[in-house]
C-alpha cells in the first residue's frame, strides 16, 4: 500500500474535521437556535464576558445538553478507535476489535445484571443507584478481560492465538448469560437492555462525564507512547522481543488499556459498534501501518466521526431519537464489507 | 403576534371554562404515556397536545403529531424543541438523566402512577383535571368509570354464582407467528382476572410457550392481542401459524376472543370498561346473551 497522505497533512485535516465536527454539534440539534446566539452561548461558556440577555435557552441548551453531549462523543469516540487500533496490532489481524478481548460481551453481561437484577438492588443509597448499571457495566468488561488474558497465559507467556479463541469462548459464554437475562426479563426491563445494546450519547450529564473523560485522556495520552512497540509487534512476536521490547509487558498494557477505556466508554454510552474497527482502517487507507501516526489519527478520527454518527442519530427523528449504535453499524458494516471483498480481489 | 395568540387563547379559555384561569393553564403539552394521551383527550385537552410518544395509538388524531420516540428513551432536545410547557407520563418514563434536562429548562414535568387500580386512577384523573382546568369533567369521568366497573363487577359476579370461571390463556403475538402467553406480574394477567377469567399461564411475565405444555393445559377461551393484524385475519394467522391451538377445547368450540394490545401499556385507559364487559362476554357467554 503506497502512503498518499503525508502525516502532517492527515493530522491538520483530522484537526479541522474535529473542531467541524465539534462545532456542528454544538450549533445543530432538533432546538433550531439562532446561528449568533449559539456563538455567543459558546464564548460565554467559555468564560467571555457577553451580555447573558436574551441568551438564557441557547445558553441551557447548549451548556446543559449539547456540550456534555458532545464531550462524551469526543471521549467515546476517540477511545474506542483508539482500543481498537491497539487490538489489530496486539493479534496482528485487521479484523480484531476491541470485543475480541472479551470487554463488550463482559460489559453487556454487566448491564444485563444491572437492569435485570437491579429491582433486587432496590435497597441501595440514591448515590450508587442512578450508576449501578454503568458501574455494573464497567467492571463486568474489566472481569471478562481480565479472565481471557488469564487463560491465555501459559509458563509466563501470553499466547495470542489461545487468548483469542478463549475470548471467542467466553463472549459466548457471555452471549448466553445475556439471553437468560432476557428470557428473565419483564417487558420494561427488556425495552431498556435492547435499547443499552444499541447504544447512545443521549441524556450526557457532567457527574457522568468526568470518570469516562479521566479513563480516556489518560489511554489516549499511554497508549501513542507505545507506538514504536507496536510497529515492532507488527514484524512477529520473537523479532519485536529481539529488538529489545519487552513483549509481555507490551501485551499487558494493551490489553489494560482497551479493556479500561472500552469499559468506560460502553458503561458511558452503551454498546456502541463498528468504530473501533472501522476507524483505524480508515485512517490506516490514508496514512499507512505506522502506529505513530495511526494511533493519534485514530483518535482524531474515531471523535469526530461519531459526533458525525450522533449528529444523524439525534436529527434524522426529531423530536425522537435514533439509537446512536444503528448509526455506526450502518455506515460501519458495508464498509466492512468493502473491505473483506477487496481483499479478495 | 404572541400577545395576539395568547389573547386569542384567554378569550377560548373563558368561553369554554368559565371560572378557570386559562391564562395561567399550561397551552402547549407532550404526552409520554398512552393511557395518559387517552385521558387528556377525553378531558377535551387534545388541542393543547404538541407531540406524543410510540405508545399514544388513541385516539387515532394523535398519531399525527410529532412522536418523541419510545417513553422510556427520551431526548431532551427533542422533546424541548416542541416548546411544551408540561411533559406528562408514567413512571416508566426516562432515563432519569434526561428528564432531569427537560426539568431544567423550565418545563413542568409530572410523573403520574401506572399502577392498575382505582385509587390510582382517581388521583390521576383529578391531576389531570387541575392542569387542564376541567376538574368537573375529570369528577365526571371518574365516576362514570366506576359506574361502569361497578356495574360490570355485578354483571360478572351474577355470572359466575351460575358458570364456572374459565381456564383462560392470553396470547401476545405479532402477525400470529411466535405468540408470548401471557403470565402474572402483567396487565394481561389483572385484565383476565378483572374480567373474570382463570389464567392458566402459572409463570411470571409474558414468555414464549411450549407446544406441549400448552396440549395440557387445554384451555376453555384463548384471547389473542396482535400487534400487526385485527379481527379475522389476526385469527387465521394465529391458528395458521400455530396448528397445535386448533385442537384445544377454546378453538373447538370457537370460543376466541380479540383484545386491542395498546391496552396493556400504562394503566388504567378509558377504553378499558368497555373491553372488560367484551372480555366477560367471552368468558361467560350464556349470560352476555340474557342481559339486555
Amino acid at each position: 500500500m503506497t502512503t498518499p497522505v503525508r502525516p502532517k497533512t492527515l493530522f491538520i485535516g483530522l484537526a479541522l474535521l474535529c473542531v467541524l465536527a465539534i462545532w456542528l454539534s454544538l450549533a445543530l440539534g432538533p432546538v433550531s437556535l439562532p446561528l449568533l446566539d449559539t456563538l455567543r452561548a459558546a464564548l460565554r461558556l467559555m468564560g467571555l464576558p457577553i451580555d447573558p440577555q436574551g441568551l438564557e435557552q441557547a445558553e441551557l441548551i447548549l451548556g446543559q445538553i449539547r456540550l456534555p453531549r458532545t464531550l462524551l462523543g469526543l471521549a467515546v469516540g476517540g477511545v474506542l478507535a483508539l482500543s481498537g487500533v491497539a487490538m489489530q496490532g496486539l493479534f496482528r489481524n485487521p479484523l480484531a476489535d476491541p470485543g475480541l478481548v472479551g470487554v463488550s460481551s463482559g460489559a453487556a453481561l454487566g448491564a444485563a445484571v444491572a437492569i435485570v437484577g437491579g429491582s433486587l438492588f432496590g435497597g441501595l443509597p440514591d448515590a450508587v443507584g442512578p450508576y449501578l448499571l454503568s458501574l455494573c457495566a464497567f467492571l463486568g468488561g474489566l472481569g471478562v478481560t481480565a479472565l481471557v488474558y488469564r487463560l491465555g497465559r501459559r509458563n509466563g507467556q501470553t499466547h495470542v492465538a489461545t487468548m483469542l479463541l478463549a475470548g471467542i469462548a467466553l463472549t459466548a459464554l457471555a452471549g448466553s448469560a445475556v439471553g437468560l437475562f432476557t428470557y428473565l426479563a419483564d417487558d420494561a426491563t427488556l425495552r431498556t437492555l435492547t435499547f443499552w445494546n444499541l447504544g447512545s450519547l443521549n441524556g450526557a450529564s457532567y457527574s457522568r462525564l468526568w470518570p469516562l473523560l479521566l479513563v480516556s485522556a489518560a489511554v489516549a495520552l499511554w497508549l501513542p507512547r507505545r507506538a514504536k512497540a507496536l510497529n515492532a509487534l507488527l514484524l512477529g512476536e520473537s523479532e519485536a522481543g529481539h529488538l529489545g521490547i519487552d513483549v509481555e509487558g507490551l501485551k499487558r498494557e494493551l490489553v489494560f488499556c482497551t479493556a479500561l477505556g472500552v469499559g468506560a466508554a460502553v458503561a458511558a454510552a452503551g454498546m456502541i459498534g463498528f468504530v473501533g474497527l472501522v476507524v483505524p482502517h480508515l485512517v490506516r487507507l490514508l496514512a499507512g501501518p505506522d502506529h505513530r501516526v495511526l494511533l493519534p489519527a485514530s483518535i482524531l478520527a474515531g471523535a469526530s466521526l461519531l459526533l458525525f454518527a450522533d449528529l444523524v442519530a439525534r436529527l434524522a427523528l426529531a423530536p425522537a431519537e435514533l439509537p446512536i449504535g444503528i448509526v455506526t453499524a450502518f455506515i460501519g458494516a458495508p464498509f466492512f464489507l468493502y473491505l473483506l471483498l477487496r481483499g479478495r480481489a | 403576534m404572541r400577545l395576539c395568540t395568547s389573547a386569542i387563547a384567554l378569550v377560548v379559555g373563558l368561553l369554554v371554562n368559565p371560572g378557570a384561569h386559562a391564562s395561567e393553564l399550561p397551552q402547549r403539552w407532550v404526552s409520554a404515556g398512552g393511557a395518559l394521551t387517552e385521558w387528556v383527550a377525553a378531558l377535551g385537552g387534545e388541542s393543547t397536545l404538541v407531540g406524543v410518544d410510540t405508545t399514544s395509538q388513541h385516539p387515532e388524531s394523535v398519531k399525527a403529531l410529532p412522536s418523541i420516540g419510545y417513553q422510556r428513551q427520551l431526548s431532551a432536545e427533542g422533546i424541548l424543541s416542541l416548546r411544551p410547557q408540561v411533559l406528562i407520563g408514567t413512571e416508566e418514563m426516562g432515563p432519569p438523566p434526561v428528564l432531569a434536562q427537560v426539568r431544567g429548562a423550565g418545563v413542568q414535568v409530572e410523573m403520574f402512577s401506572a399502577q392498575p387500580d382505582l385509587p390510582t386512577l382517581k388521583g390521576n384523573l383529578e391531576h389531570l383535571g387541575k392542569l387542564l382546568g376541567n376538574e368537573a369533567k375529570a369528577r365526571q369521568l371518574f365516576s362514570g368509570y366506576e359506574q361502569a366497573l361497578n356495574q360490570q363487577k355485578s354483571a360478572l359476579v351474577k355470572a359466575q354464582s351460575t358458570q364456572q370461571a374459565p381456564g383462560v390463556l392470553l396470547l401476545l403475538g405479532h402477525a400470529g407467528g411466535k405468540p408470548l402467553i401471557a403470565g402474572k406480574d402483567t396487565a394481561a394477567y389483572w385484565l383476565l382476572q378483572q374480567a373474570g377469567g382463570h389464567n392458566l399461564a402459572t409463570h411470571t411475565g409474558y414468555k414464549p410457550f411450549s407446544a406441549e405444555s400448552l396440549a395440557g393445559l387445554s384451555p376453555d377461551v384463548l384471547v389473542f392481542a396482535d400487534r400487526a393484524l385485527t379481527g379475522e385475519a389476526a385469527r387465521a394467522a394465529l391458528f395458521k401459524e400455530n396448528p397445535i391451538l386448533a385442537a384445544t377445547p377454546a378453538a373447538k368450540n370457537g370460543r376466541v376472543v380479540e383484545l386491542d394490545p395498546t391496552l396493556l401499556v400504562g394503566g388504567l385507559g378509558p377504553r378499558l370498561p368497555q373491553s372488560l364487559v367484551k372480555l366477560s362476554a367471552g368468558f361467560y357467554p350464556s349470560q352476555a346473551e340474557s342481559a339486555p
